[in-house]
């Protein structure tokens, strides 16, 4: 695809966003002329993402990035922070980024139910901003340690603020169930006997 | 075997929840990467990958540096591919100020890039091959991965860490006996693969041990975000360059490869033709690399001479402001990705006017293919599992952030 027909291509996805999406809600660009859609809510990035996968004009199928970042200054809004996707279609190579507004005591919507990838982000941006997700399989720190406290990008964590652990965490699977062999002997007591690992340390999740 | 007696029977000795730890710090994992696996014998029921070693808050730093400064911190992302990392990231502050480099800089871009995806695919192809044994490949690859490295290091001065790139140009112009050097590196580093190609593709040790192993599908690939070799040897014909063309590529000639089972041994196959890809577009530049102006005319960004620096006034105050103030990118956002060599690289950077970023997000390859690791990893064996993470080619520098 050369650059004309590929600027071509993207201005016809920023009409077609104009056209049938743009109700109620915000259609920006950015300065690569990427089509920006503020979803109304943290809901309703949800089904924005699931209709941009059903829709034949965009045939998005990947989810390049997801991420967040801190709106402490208001510029975007009111709420606390925005939520990311960066959404591409491997057949049309088109982007669309939908961002949707989430407030500190609000939590966002997971996507991990329609595209598997999402499970890591949103695991890196709970981490780092404290964003929760509802519906999430495993909403559990990432980056840092398990007993850290605070969430390093927001904006009024410090840079240099550093916090120690004296020892380490039990070893665990993090956080996956461990294998439960339910089989009864012929004299009904259990067959597995042994339980010497644990799937999470004590008071872990 | 009678189930009366609980202490002979099989169910006694079969225990399903034994955890083995992979890692953090073992040669063969790459970096600080741990994966915790629950094991049958030997065969990876379940994994849980940890990571975060690493982890140096790049992204927190790109908010408290200018984006001059922060320049370095690229080069420690995916460090065997530092240069990549540079151009992306100039290319990304330049696409918020709205600034195209000049055609010069634009070339010297593109080899740049194509170089360090060769050194990139040297090392995983070499160190995958080692891990499994091979040490030949290694020293044959190696010896050429110096040789790059000896003319990354006339260029900018450094080998690993090169923070070539400035945003609006490049630090220093080529030098003199680059383009030769080049051209000499082009016509016999395809012979190391050769010899490579020769000694591995139809090795019955090496075909046993990467064949069917390690498979990553195109469902899986799709599911999981892969980009780059890992997506492509998945069968799905993706590359970046081609279908997002950025600076000289559409002009280029070069094939995309593809493979079609995922597997270990398509991934090291995809590695090797995308490296003889890399020196055909080599090639290309060095016919077609125009003399001309290497930086942009732009004061916002342009770093004055050093000659003038020392003799005029003007220029020197304009220097001071540039580095001490931090060049100023108006408000407004943008992603900015390039075809890297483990895959899509991208910038997103959220400006809200002056000299640092608002929210400076690095979206990297390996995090995405650490992921699909972890779903893919099950049902193999633990060796299988040092040559599945060594064919991914997972930079913990990249990972972690």
């Amino acid at each position: 695809m050369n650059k004309a027909a590929f600027i071509l291509e993207q201005g016809k996805v920023a009409e077609r966003l104009m056209e049938k999406y743009s109700k109620d809600r915000r259609l920006e660009a950015d300065r690569n002329n990427e089509p920006v859609l503020w979803a109304k809510d943290a809901k309703d990035a949800k089904v924005l993402v699931k209709s941009f996968m059903l829709d034949d004009n965009f045939k998005i199928d990947f989810l390049s990035d997801l991420t967040a970042y801190d709106n402490q200054d208001g510029e975007d809004g009111e709420k606390r922070f925005v939520v990311v996707y960066q959404l591409y279609s491997l057949e049309k190579h088109i982007r669309i980024r939908v961002k949707a507004a989430v407030d500190l005591n609000e939590s966002a919507e997971t996507i991990t139910d329609i595209i598997p990838a999402a499970n890591w982000l949103e695991r890196e941006v709970y981490d780092l901003f404290g964003i929760n997700f509802t519906g999430h399989p495993n909403m559990r720190r990432i980056m840092m340690d398990e007993r850290f406290v605070g969430h390093p990008l927001r904006k009024e964590y410090p840079i240099k603020q550093r916090m120690g652990f004296d020892d380490n965490v039990q070893f665990h699977l993090g956080g996956h169930e461990l294998h439960v062999d339910n089989t009864l002997l012929e004299d009904g007591s259990p067959a597995d006997t042994q339980n010497r690992a644990t799937a999470l340390p004590e008071g872990g999740k | 075997m009678s189930p009366k007696t609980n202490v002979h029977t099989l169910q006694d000795f079969y225990n399903p929840n034994v955890l083995i730890n992979l890692g953090p710090s073992h040669p063969a994992m790459h970096g600080t990467l741990r994966v915790m696996c629950r094991v049958n014998g030997e065969t990876i029921e379940d994994a849980a990958c940890e990571i975060g070693y690493l982890h140096r808050g790049i992204e927190k730093l790109g908010e408290t540096k200018n984006y001059h400064q922060w320049m370095v911190y690229t080069d420690r992302l995916n460090y065997c591919s530092a240069l990549n990392n540079n151009i992306a990231y100039a290319m990304a502050v330049e696409n918020l100020m709205n600034i195209t480099p000049t055609e010069r800089c634009q070339y010297i871009r593109v080899i740049c890039m194509e170089l360090s995806r060769i050194i990139d695919h040297i090392i995983c192809v070499a160190i995958n091959a080692l891990d499994l044994g091979a040490m030949t490949v290694f020293w044959l690859l190696y010896h050429w991965r110096e040789e790059a490295y000896t003319m990354i290091e006339s260029m900018c001065g450094m080998r690993l860490t090169t923070t070539y790139a400035r945003i609006g140009g490049m630090s220093y112009d080529l030098p003199d006996n680059f383009l030769e050097r080049l051209w000499k590196f082009c016509e016999e580093m395809p012979k190391a693969l050769d010899e490579v190609e020769g000694l591995l593709s139809s090795n019955r040790i090496w075909i046993d041990r990467t064949k069917g192993v390690g498979v990553i599908t195109k469902e899986d690939a799709l599911k999981y975000a892969c980009t780059g070799p890992t997506l492509r040897s998945a069968g799905i014909d993706h590359d970046l360059r081609r279908d997002r063309p950025y600076y000289m590529y559409p002009e280029l000639e070069f094939d995309v490869v593809v493979g079609s089972n995922g597997d270990v041994y398509d991934r090291y196959l995809i590695r090797l033709e995308e490296m003889r890809q890399s020196i055909r577009i080599l090639k290309q530049c060095h016919d077609r690399i125009p003399m001309g102006p290497l930086w942009v005319n732009d004061k916002r960004v342009q770093i004055p001479e050093k000659m003038d620096v020392y003799t005029k006034m003007e220029v020197l105050i304009h220097h001071f402001k540039i580095f001490m103030e931090g060049i100023d990118v108006p408000p407004g956002e943008a992603y900015t990705c390039v075809e890297g060599p483990n895959g899509e690289l991208g910038f997103y950077i959220v400006s809200r006017g002056g000299p640092k970023a608002w929210r400076m997000r690095v979206k990297s390859p390996s995090f995405m293919l650490f992921q699909a690791f972890e779903k893919t990893v099950k049902g193999g064996k633990i060796p299988d599992a040092v040559a599945h993470l060594g064919s991914v080619n997972i930079i913990a520098g990249e990972l972690d952030r």
